[in-house]
């Protein structure tokens, strides 16, 4: 275990912090995982952060001006570039520090919230140099599976046979053609301290793990999965249970990648079937039984091959 | 013929449809995403390929490389996009590649606003990326149009072996409107240049890199001398001109505003007259010119700080008064606004 986790002895629902450096009022639709999802890792973190944020639902609703959530220092800026602006802000602090004009033992966290498409498709070249570099940051990827800011267009973590206005089901189609990009992976590839999955069903988990994301020296990815009742077809407060069967079901599986190593945090041994977390879904109401059980034969592999890195230990 | 009610955005992907495209390249950004929806549900089913990027940069590599096959092909962005793909532009048009490229525009510079405004006036004429190349850029009024000009641009794409930029707004783009589908036939041009396979005959290549002396000079040359031949092409609606003092022009949507402006002012019996640019490039020289000539003085309106007003001055060679009035993106001006400096204008001596 690494040494700078070694003291962190983990949230509980006691010694929550009292902090909300995210404010409440913003304009996220009815039952968004995404903004709690954020809520939950920025009150991980605490006030000492400068947050990075890539164009999606999440700058769009928290900062219409003159309003803004933030109550921390917050850039915004293009799709592609999040991880390179961080890059850049963290650098900046480095030489600051070195220079002797900011305090060298004041902890501030650079941390990023980009969606899925701002990561996993324009944003990953930026991922890859920001991680390979080895910048002092967290990046965040708040995964809703798919483009939700501009009218639900796919990305490639949206999941195979998802409905979506750029992957219509029909005559040709059966929705999306392709299956979810492994982006833990990618970024675990990078060799660097820390990857982690959470979810905002499993509030306390996903704190730690952000937290955890924080403590680390150097680049540390956590991919948050985070439903998305508009864009989904489903309903508003049954985002945390839908968040939960995907945990339950394997499809979305919690474990961390310390130093190169995999420790599941949530076994599963008793998983349910995948059809009781698509059925509940519009987006999957189209699928035929053939594809149903596609996407269990992958979720099954995929396990397998996580429990096999796993046991590697 | 029975008008259905659609976009701007749609009417644009049923031109290209009309004008048989076959393949789309894109990637999400507001305010063009029905051209992509309209497309990823119709292309399929006419054996076409609709493909969603993982970047504008990737989207506009697409394009360079379906249309060097020949395949009538396109692509959609809004500002910000399109300045993504600005470096495969520059490279289709140094490999004199046909393809549609679309600017569904949005209020700038940075990320700027997703409301209507013409600031990329300047980006579509004078060529985005780098080297000294130009699109032909069409700019629709009407929804009608839009759906006209696009199918159109297919055809001229291929006439030139040439991108051209159709280049609209926010406000066009997400108005609905009656449109009627009116059937196109798409010409035919000679293809002896693309890539498909050299069976049979000797391979083809097609290149943008010069290394040779005077090569690069040769080719840029070629290049001018295309755009000089694209004059042909110019279009433009006149209105009111008989006995004009004072012509107003204007560009794009903004266009149908101030034609309500110039129709007040007649109403009023101010002698003025309406120019609108339907191709900005190349710029209508010399229907601005002949009116110099004739005295005429102009008011150019635009949403952005005054882009095109330039264009009008070098065609007029400062032998008349040019006006500017600009109105950066954020609101959209009222007839009124124009018919005030309209009368304004008149009433000022001449300079």
């Amino acid at each position: 275990m690494l040494k700078e986790l070694a003291k962190f002895k983990g949230f509980s629902a006691k010694n929550l912090p009292k902090e909300e450096p995210f404010a409440p009022g913003h304009r996220a639709c009815q039952g968004c995982g995404e903004v709690l999802a954020l809520r939950l890792a920025l009150k991980a973190l605490g006030m000492n952060v400068i947050a990075v944020s890539a164009t999606g639902c999440m700058e769009i609703i928290s900062s219409p001006f003159p309003y803004t959530s933030w109550r921390v220092p917050w850039i915004h800026i293009a799709f592609e570039n999040a991880a390179a602006v961080a890059s850049g802000v963290e650098s900046a602090l480095k030489a600051l520090k070195r220079k002797g004009r900011f305090p060298k033992n004041r902890r501030v966290d650079v941390v990023v919230f980009a969606g899925d498409g701002g990561t996993a498709d324009i944003g990953l070249q930026a991922l890859s140099g920001a991680l390979e570099r080895g910048h002092d940051f967290v990046y965040i990827c708040l995964d809703n599976e798919a483009y939700m800011n501009t009218g639900v267009q796919r990305s490639s973590c949206t999941p195979y046979g998802a409905m979506t206005t750029t992957s219509p089901p029909g005559e040709k189609s059966f929705g999306q053609m392709t299956w979810k990009k492994n982006v833990p992976a990618i970024a675990a590839a990078h060799g660097i301290p820390y990857v982690a999955t959470a979810t905002p069903a499993f509030f306390l988990d996903l704190m730690n793990k952000v937290k955890k994301a924080a403590l680390v020296d150097g680049p540390a990815y956590v991919h948050i999965f985070a439903p998305c009742p508009t864009g989904w077809g489903t309903k508003g407060e049954e985002s945390i249970m839908l968040a939960k069967l995907a945990v339950e079901t394997r499809i979305f599986p919690l474990y961390e990648v310390i130093e190169g190593k995999y420790y599941i945090t949530r076994k599963i041994t008793k998983p349910k079937p995948v059809e009781e977390y698509l059925k509940r879904q519009r987006r999957f109401r189209h699928l035929a039984e053939e594809q149903i059980r596609a996407i269990q034969q992958r979720v099954d592999a995929e396990y397998e091959r996580l429990l096999k890195l796993a046991e590697c230990l | 013929m029975k008008p259905i009610l659609v976009k701007g955005s749609e009417a644009i992907a049923l031109g290209a449809l009309a004008a048989g495209c076959r393949c789309y390249f894109g990637y999400p950004i507001t305010p063009q995403n029905e051209i992509p929806e309209l497309l990823a549900r119709e292309l399929p089913k006419r054996g076409g390929v609709f493909l969603q990027a993982e970047s504008e940069l990737a989207a506009a590599n697409m394009l360079l490389g379906a249309a060097s096959t020949g395949v009538r092909a396109m692509t959609s962005s809004s500002s910000p996009g399109i300045s993504l793909m600005a470096e495969a532009f520059s490279y289709m048009a140094a490999l004199e590649l046909p393809a549609v490229v679309v600017n569904v525009a949005r209020g700038g510079p940075g990320l700027g606003g997703i409301e209507a405004s013409q600031g990329d006036y300047f980006q579509a004429t004078k060529g985005a990326g780098h080297g000294d190349y130009h699109f032909l850029v069409l700019s629709p009024a009407s929804i009608q149009e839009a759906y006209e000009l696009t199918a159109r641009a297919f055809d001229l794409a291929e006439k030139y072996r040439q991108p051209v930029m159709i280049l609209t707004d926010a406000l066009l783009g997400q108005m609905k409107e009656p449109l009627i589908l009116r059937k196109i036939k798409p010409r035919k041009y000679p293809k002896d240049w693309a890539l498909t396979g050299a069976k049979g005959r000797p391979g083809r290549v097609l290149r943008s890199l010069f290394l040779g002396p005077g090569e690069l000079r040769s080719r840029n040359e070629l290049l001018q001398k295309k755009y000089r031949a694209m004059r042909r092409e110019v279009r433009v609606e006149s209105y009111l001109l008989e006995g004009a003092e004072l012509v107003v022009s204007a560009f794009g949507s903004l266009a149908r505003i101030v034609k309500e402006a110039v129709n007040l002012a007649r109403e009023k019996g101010y002698p003025v007259g309406f120019l609108r640019p339907i191709t900005l490039f190349p710029f209508p020289e010399r229907e601005f010119r002949k009116l110099a000539e004739a005295g005429v003085r102009f008011l150019v309106v635009e949403l952005n700080c005054g882009q095109m007003v330039e264009d009008v001055r070098l065609s007029i060679c400062g032998s008349t008064e040019v006006r500017s009035l600009p109105f950066p993106p954020s609101d959209l001006p009222a007839p009124e606004d124009i018919y005030r400096e309209i009368k304004r204008c008149l009433r000022s001596p001449r300079r």
